[in-house]
């Protein structure tokens, strides 16, 4: 008799296996085998599709449902889930949409993903109370030959996002609830997007390239110098002042680190 | 919070993303809930805000969909700490998995796919059970699910393997009404047997749901009301069992909350007219 393992083994591999191939295992009624694989192979697909189809709604209605599920079925057999917990399948779908040849007519969708995947993320993200004068205090505390070592904890739900073409207007236009023009021109520039949740929802900020280089930094976890560097690089007028006062009083800077 | 240590022993409603919004601004008159577990797995956020209002109101089960107990991958510890977490949370009033497995070899496939009923995974399942109550520290209740084939090398029936897995490990038992009815018709298996050969009082709560039945087997879908040939099973299972909390659960194509309420309130009414006849 084949082990469990084997038996389970067989089993994913029909699902995952060509139609109308009977499972590599035995089963009551073997001239059924294939046709009930197949109905678990339905379901299988169809639970991916539906989870995808919550996460990338704007994605869907871009390319529309037959080539949003051939797509989400690709992205399965090239990136199978290894969690239980189907709302965290899917973050590399933009990635993916990149080298996928039926989507190469849409040269902003992978971006488009990576924008609603940075929201879901924001959506889970942990609860956190915002003490913007803590913050600032810990700051003037710290003496000024410190500074360019300083590392910052931002927020934990800001994400970011940039773009070659104009997603946030592409997000915008394609939400249920958009009405008025729903034209976008593609070459209407680039998108530096900073995404994150406030109390009052998801927020989605389009952030100047400095700003977006210097919260990008410290976000990976650079000193206070060396983001200052990456701002400056991105935007010569980059002003410190300003987008600390900004973004402490935002939240997006949520602590000085302490370690 | 309030507590509740035990579910009402009344029918309940699975609580689903399109009627949370609608609960939370009505608070109907539904005895108690039951949610996916994995649906509050974030570390935070408005769906778990949510679900601590729901919890403040009314009592709740976790029904969890994800954690593959019967697998021969090792269990999932980040899934299971989530778990613990969620139940640390919102204290519910039940825990329940279902008796199958979703994963092989890091590859999950994210459905609830049976198991050969053999000794050896019955053995594998028992320890898993174990593994998972001693971890939450408190009772599972585990749920047999429907299938759509039966594997040839099974050695026990359904559902001595289910009442052994309660038996052996001291677990409480979820008796899916209809995943009896689907299996069944699918196997040609008598349904009231199988109710006969059930731990009664292992059962800690009830399921009833709608199939599919215009493929070449019925298919546990979640999609439809529950069938007439389902309402008669459980009858008999309320009959045999007495009244339990029953949860309605619908899952693709959900309809208004109110049909819900309208399904809710045809089990409450089977459950009454036993206590009727009973008395």
């Amino acid at each position: 008799m084949p082990s469990l393992r084997d038996l389970q083994q067989g089993f994913a591999d029909a699902v995952f296996g060509p139609q109308d191939v009977a499972p590599g295992f035995s089963v009551v009624a073997p001239a059924k085998g294939a046709e009930r694989i197949a109905i678990y192979r339905t379901a299988v697909f169809a639970n991916y599709r539906n989870a995808l189809s919550a996460t990338y709604p704007v994605v869907k209605r871009l390319t529309g449902a037959p080539f949003f599920h051939a797509a989400v079925d690709a992205f399965v057999r090239a990136h199978p889930s290894t969690s239980g917990d189907l709302n965290v399948y899917g973050g590399s779908f933009g990635d993916f949409l990149v080298a996928y040849a039926p989507a190469a007519e849409l040269p902003y969708l992978p971006d488009v993903a990576r924008l609603e995947w940075a929201i879901d993320e924001a959506q889970r993200a942990p609860d956190r109370v915002r003490v913007p004068e803590a913050v600032l205090a810990a700051l003037t505390a710290v003496p000024g030959e410190s500074l360019p070592e300083l590392r910052f904890a931002l927020d934990t739900s800001c994400r970011f996002v940039a773009s070659a073409y104009p997603i946030l207007r592409i997000w915008q236009v394609n939400q249920p609830d958009h009405v008025g023009d729903d034209r976008v021109m593609l070459d209407d520039g680039a998108d530096t997007l900073l995404v994150r949740r406030d109390p009052r929802g998801i927020a989605l900020e389009r952030l100047a390239a400095g700003d977006f280089a210097w919260l990008a930094a410290l976000a990976n976890s650079a000193p206070l110098g060396a983001a200052i560097d990456a701002a400056q690089s991105a935007d010569a007028n980059f002003d410190l002042g300003i987008a600390l006062r900004t973004h402490i009083a935002a939240g997006t800077i949520a602590a000085v680190a302490t370690d | 919070m309030n507590t509740h240590l035990r579910l009402p022993v009344v029918a309940g409603i699975g609580l689903r993303a399109p009627h949370i919004a609608q609960v939370l601004a009505e608070r109907p008159p539904v005895a108690w809930f039951e949610v996916h577990s994995e649906n509050y797995y974030a570390d935070g956020g408005p769906a778990l805000a949510a679900l601590d209002r729901i919890r403040a109101d009314y009592p709740l089960s976790l029904h969890g969909v994800g954690m593959s107990l019967g697998s021969t991958d090792p269990l999932d510890a980040t899934h299971l700490s989530k778990l613990e977490r969620l139940v640390a949370r919102v204290e519910p009033a039940a825990v329940s998995e279902h008796l199958c497995w979703s994963g092989i070899g890091g590859r999950h496939l994210n459905d609830l796919l049976p198991l050969p009923y053999t000794e050896e995974a019955l053995d594998h399942v028992c320890s898993r059970v174990t593994q998972v109550q001693d971890a939450l520290r408190r009772e599972l209740l585990v749920e047999n699910v429907s299938s759509y084939l039966a594997f040839a090398d099974a050695t026990i029936p359904e559902w001595e393997f289910v009442a052994a897995v309660a038996t052996r490990t001291g677990c409480k038992l979820l008796c899916d009404v209809n995943n009896i009815y689907v299996n069944a018709v699918n196997h040609g298996f008598d349904a009231d047997a199988y109710l006969a050969a059930l731990p009664g009082a292992a059962i800690a709560e009830v399921h009833l749901a709608g199939f599919d039945a215009s493929g070449p087997c019925l298919v546990d879908t979640h999609g439809a009301p529950v069938a007439p040939d389902v309402w008669a099973l459980y009858a008999r299972a309320i009959a045999r069992f007495g009244p339990r909390p029953t949860l309605i659960e619908w899952d693709t194509d959900i309809p208004a909350f109110a049909v819900l309420e309208r399904e809710a309130a045809t089990a409450q009414s089977i459950m009454e007219t036993r206590d009727a006849i009973a008395a």
